[in-house]
Parts: C-alpha cells; structure tokens; sequence
C-alpha cells in the first residue's frame, strides 16, 4: 500500500497544531500554555492560507499583467487576516488574566492554581 | 418600512459601546443609565423585527453592501432570530438594570462597553448567514465573555477566566479547521450555498468538518467534556453577566450548532454526527445533575442544573425529527426565562447578604419575602413541576425522544431530574424552614423584574399553547433547509 501524497503545506500545518494542542495538554506552566495555544493559532492560519493557494499563481492584486486568472483564491487571505487578529486580542487578554494570576497566587504552575472547586 | 433596518440590531450596540469613553467623565450613574438607554432601544428594535417577521411570514434578509449572496454576507433573520434576538435584548434590558445595584466595582465604562458588546455578539451569532462571520461573532462574544468573567479582579475570577480562554482558544481552533475543510470541500461560506452543495461534499470533508465545527461550538454550548470552565465562570463573574450566559451565550452557540447541522443534513454520513451529539448530551445532563447535587455554593448550584438543561436542549436539537428541534427550541425560550430568574434573585441574595454559600439562604423566607418567593417560583419551574413553563417543554422533549428511538438516553434523563427535584428541594426547604433573621427592605426594580419573570413562568405555565404554536414555527426554521435555502436570494453562482 502506497501512502498517499500529502502537500508539505497541509502536513506542516496540521502539525503545528498538534504541536500546539500537545503543549496545552501536557505542559504545567501557565506562560507556556498560553505559547502553545499561540503556536495552534499560526498552525490554523497556516492550513487556511494553503487552502487557497493554486499552484504557481501570484498574489491576489491585481496589476498589470497580473489578471484575476493568474491570482490564487483571495478569500482566505481575508480570512486569516481577521484571525490573525483575533488571536492577537485572546492572547493580550490571556496574558493579562495570567498577570493577576501571578500577582494574586504567587505561581504559574497551573496544579497549584486550584482555590475553585467543588 | 424596508427590512434592512433590521441590521441596526448590529450597528447600534457596536456604535454606541464606542461612545462609552465619551460619557466616562460624567460620571458613574451617567454610563448606567446609557446602559439601560441603549439596550430599551435594541428591545424596541427587536420588537419591531419580532412584529415584522412573525407578521408577514417572511424572514429578513439583511445583505451587507448591498451584495447578494453568497458574495456578500447576509443576515437571515428568520422565525428563530427574530424570537432570540428579542430575548437577548430583554435580558440585557433586564440584567442592565440589575447592574446598577450588583455592579459597584470600577472601572464602569469598561464594564458598559463590554457589556453591550456581549449583547452584540450573540444578536450577531443568531442573525448571520455566513459560517466565517458565525466564527467572528462567536469570537466577539467569547472574548467579552473572557473579560467580564475576569471582571472582579480577584484570584477566583482570573483562574476561572484562564481556564474559559484556553478552552475557548482550543475550540475556536477547530472550528476554524472545521470552516477551513468545509470551504474546501465546498467552496462557498454562506450557509443557504453550502447548504445547496452538501449533497455533492465529499463524505469525509463533511463528517470531519462538521464534527470540528461542534467540537468548537461545544465549549460555549457547554457539552459534556467541554464544559469545566462553566461552572467556575458563572460562580467568578458578576451576577448580571452569570444571568447572560446562561440565559443567552449558551444558547447562541446552541443554535448556531444545530444550524450547522441541519444545513449539512444532505452530506454522506450525516445521521452518525448526530448519534455523537445525542451521546454528549445525554453525558451532559447526568454528570451535571449529580455534580449538582454536591454543592454548597447556591450559584455554582445552579450554574450546574443550567449546564444540564443545556443538555437536554441539545438533545433536542440533534433528533433529527421536526418534533424534536419545535421542543428544544421551546425548552431554550423556557429555560431562559427561568436562568435569567434564578440568577436575578441569588445574585441579589448575594449582594444584600455578602456571598450565595447555602447558609446565607436559611431563613430567607423571613427575611426577603418577596425575592425567595420569585425564587421558589423558579426552583420549582427548573425541576419541571406541572402548572410551570418547563414542565411542557421537558414533556416535549421526552415524547420526541422516545419517538426518535433513543429510549435509553431519556431514561438517563428522567433519572437525572429526581436528582434536579432534590437539590432544588433541599434549597427551598432551607429558605422557608431553616433559620430566622430581620425583614430586610427589598429594591423595588428588581423587585419588578424578578415579579415580572415569575409572572411570565406561571402564565407560559398554564398557557402553554401560544408559545407553542410560536415555537413551532421558530423550528421550522431551523429544520426545513429547502425553505432556508429559497428565502437567500443566492446569486445563481454554482446553481
């Protein structure tokens, strides 16, 4: 049985977010939770780029001698622009939740951050 | 007058939650009463688009830039949207005056801002007709959500606030994967064009995208491993924002869900995602109601029996069968009349009387009549007594469960909600029978709102019918996607 071929762009992508979703997982220290959850953003954005991508097109503006036909799909170029944004915003929000964190707990290890339960 | 005002249930929220700096300087009560102004006016927005489109039978297609779909976005205000957006902005109308009273921590202007921006995330996720621009209200209303469950700056706050972003982040991801393979798949972002296309999706591209897509919505629609951020959330943030997410959040990603999953009911191997969703559902009520039954936090109490609930209306909602989506949808109207009650009166118990521990609870029948009648009300509506509201909705949600063929799952159900009747019992028998103490003068709006809600359980509860019909329609809307896909006015692409 052959493997089927998959494109480097897919592969790297969808390993950068089983990277990502690895360290979310396994990893006790709040920072690099929170680098994890970055690294599984730019793994998504990664994928929907690649989506778009048609082989040896250029960029999607259009100027001279470059028409709509030679351009890959623009789309999601719009869409990763507004992820990429919204990633930008969860991870200062994130990080400013994580400075209370250490300012009210006095540690980032996420086992020792446990006063709600029940 | 012309259908596409109804976009003003987007602009006005997200206008006005720029204005706030303006009027900082004014002063504390000067933002409160903008708060309460702006959300009275999306009500009477909501009213109109209510009126308008259960009166002409006619969903509102709103098109952005005056592009037709499925180039441009649209918003289909449907029989559904129509009906939850009005119940959004009644809540937040609600829950902004509760504010004045449960709300005392600075910075105010912050709290405003995020506060109507909440409320314009989940008009948005309701409204759109675009699964991208489904993903950015989504990402609207969670990190507001993040924020303002952080919003009392203490420890508890910002870990339960750290656990809801990392989850969050998570599920966003996936869903974002999940519309990445299905604009593969199919080439199109707009649900009435996707929902045309579903029939010639690959069935691997469909199954997986849509399974990631509710992996990602499951974490604000709260099912089963998804959810161990709400119950912390909901016991940290202030009491106006718990009656939000449960009343409404919860219920955009809810819908939003079943959405998804009707539009792509023409895709291969469709039936096995619902077999998925009924088994997380069904998990969803009993770990609740027994993870219910051991707290001695009356907040996070009912945080769990709202988790539960939730359950059950996504059991509903993935039956498959008309019936089925008609009792959800009414279960959803339902439970968020009695959540916003609830958490109305504990909130309220636990500014007068510092903290919602159990203890603070005995001898309230005596001391706030009026709130631990309201809330008696709502405790037995919860549980599904007869003569309340839930009562038929979980009547109705039983029947169409058993009729779908899954009668194991309402029996797990049925055996969860005795454990529902004890925890509720045992919160009522301590407010009226344990305990003494001082009358405690009551405010006199939330006295009103608090009144108004209980009203509203017992006549639903003795009337059921008009709601019903109401409902019914509401879930036609989500069900029926041929008449979906006939009210887009696509533009022939693909077609």
């Amino acid at each position: 049985m052959s493997l089927p071929s998959i494109s480097v762009y897919y592969f790297g992508a969808i390993s950068l977010v089983l990277i990502g979703l690895y360290g979310v997982l396994v990893k006790k220290n709040l920072m690099k939770i929170l680098i994890s959850l970055s690294i599984m953003e730019t793994g998504v954005n990664l994928l929907l780029i690649s989506i778009g991508y048609v082989s040896g097109k250029s960029a999607p503006i259009l100027s001279e001698g470059i028409g709509p036909a030679q351009a890959v799909d623009p789309i999601p170029q719009a869409l990763v622009l507004t992820a990429i944004v919204i990633g930008v915003a969860t991870t200062a929000l994130a990080l400013s939740t994580a400075m209370i964190i250490y300012e009210k707990y006095g540690t980032l290890n996420i086992e020792e951050i446990r006063r709600l339960r029940g | 007058m012309n259908g596409q005002y109804a976009s003003l249930l987007i602009a006005l929220p997200l206008i006005s939650a720029f204005f706030v700096p303006l009027i900082k300087g004014l002063g504390r009560k000067a933002v409160m009463g903008y708060l309460v102004l702006i959300t009275a006016i999306q009500t009477g927005i909501a009213g109109w688009v209510f009126s308008e489109v259960y009166s002409t039978g006619k969903p509102i297609i709103v098109m952005a830039g005056g592009w037709k779909p499925p180039v441009g976005i649209n918003l289909y205000i449907g029989h559904f949207a129509a009906l939850f957006v009005l119940i959004v902005a009644i809540v937040s109308f609600f829950m902004a005056i509760f504010s004045y009273k449960a709300v005392t921590v600075e910075p105010i202007d912050k709290y405003a801002m995020l506060f109507l921006l909440l409320m314009l995330g989940a008009t948005g996720m309701i409204a759109t007709g675009d699964i991208f621009n489904l993903f950015v209200f989504m990402e609207i209303t969670s990190i507001t959500a993040y924020a303002l469950t952080a919003y009392n700056k203490t420890g508890e706050a910002a870990e339960a606030s750290m656990k809801y972003i990392v989850l969050g982040g998570i599920g966003s991801s996936f869903f974002l994967i999940g519309v990445a393979l299905i604009y593969g798949a199919t080439g199109t972002l707009n649900m009435g064009h996707i929902a045309q296309l579903a029939g010639t999706m690959n069935a691997t591209a469909a199954q997986v995208g849509l399974a990631l897509v509710i992996f990602g919505l499951a974490v604000e629609a709260e099912l089963f491993p998804l959810n161990a951020w709400a119950p912390d959330a909901y016991q940290a943030a202030p009491h106006p924002i718990t009656a939000m997410f449960s009343a409404f959040v919860v219920k955009a990603g809810l819908y939003a869900m079943a959405r998804l999953i009707y539009i792509l009911q023409n895709a291969n191997g469709w039936s096995d995602i619902l077999k998925l969703v009924i088994a997380l559902a069904t998990l969803t009520v009993v770990v609740a109601e027994f993870s219910a039954l051991r707290q001695r936090d009356v907040k996070r109490m009912i945080a769990y029996s709202s988790i539960s609930q939730v359950g059950m209306i996504a059991f509903a909602l993935a039956l498959g069968t008309q019936a089925g989506i008609s009792a959800g949808v009414f279960h959803m109207v339902n439970h968020a009349i009695v959540k916003a009650l609830l958490f109305l009166t504990v909130g309220y118990v636990g500014i007068t009387l510092g903290g919602t521990k159990i203890e603070n609870f005995a001898g309230l029948g005596k001391r706030m009549p009026l709130t631990a009648l309201t809330l008696t009300i709502g405790s037995l509506a919860a549980v599904g007594i007869p003569l309340f509201n839930i009562f038929w909705s979980k009547v109705r949600i039983l029947l169409a469960g058993v009729e779908a063929g899954y009668s194991w799952s309402v029996a797990l159900i049925l055996g969860a909600s005795v454990v529902e009747a004890v925890y509720y019992l045992r919160l009522i028998h301590t407010m009226w029978f344990v305990g003494n103490g001082e009358r405690i003068r009551e405010n006199f709006a939330i006295g009103v709102i608090a009144i108004f809600l209980a009203a509203l359980i017992v006549v639903i509860g003795i009337y059921p019918n008009d709601l019903w019909t109401l409902v019914q329609k509401a879930g036609q809307d989500i069900f029926n996607v041929a008449n979906y896909i006939s009210h887009v006015p696509l533009m022939g692409v693909g077609s």
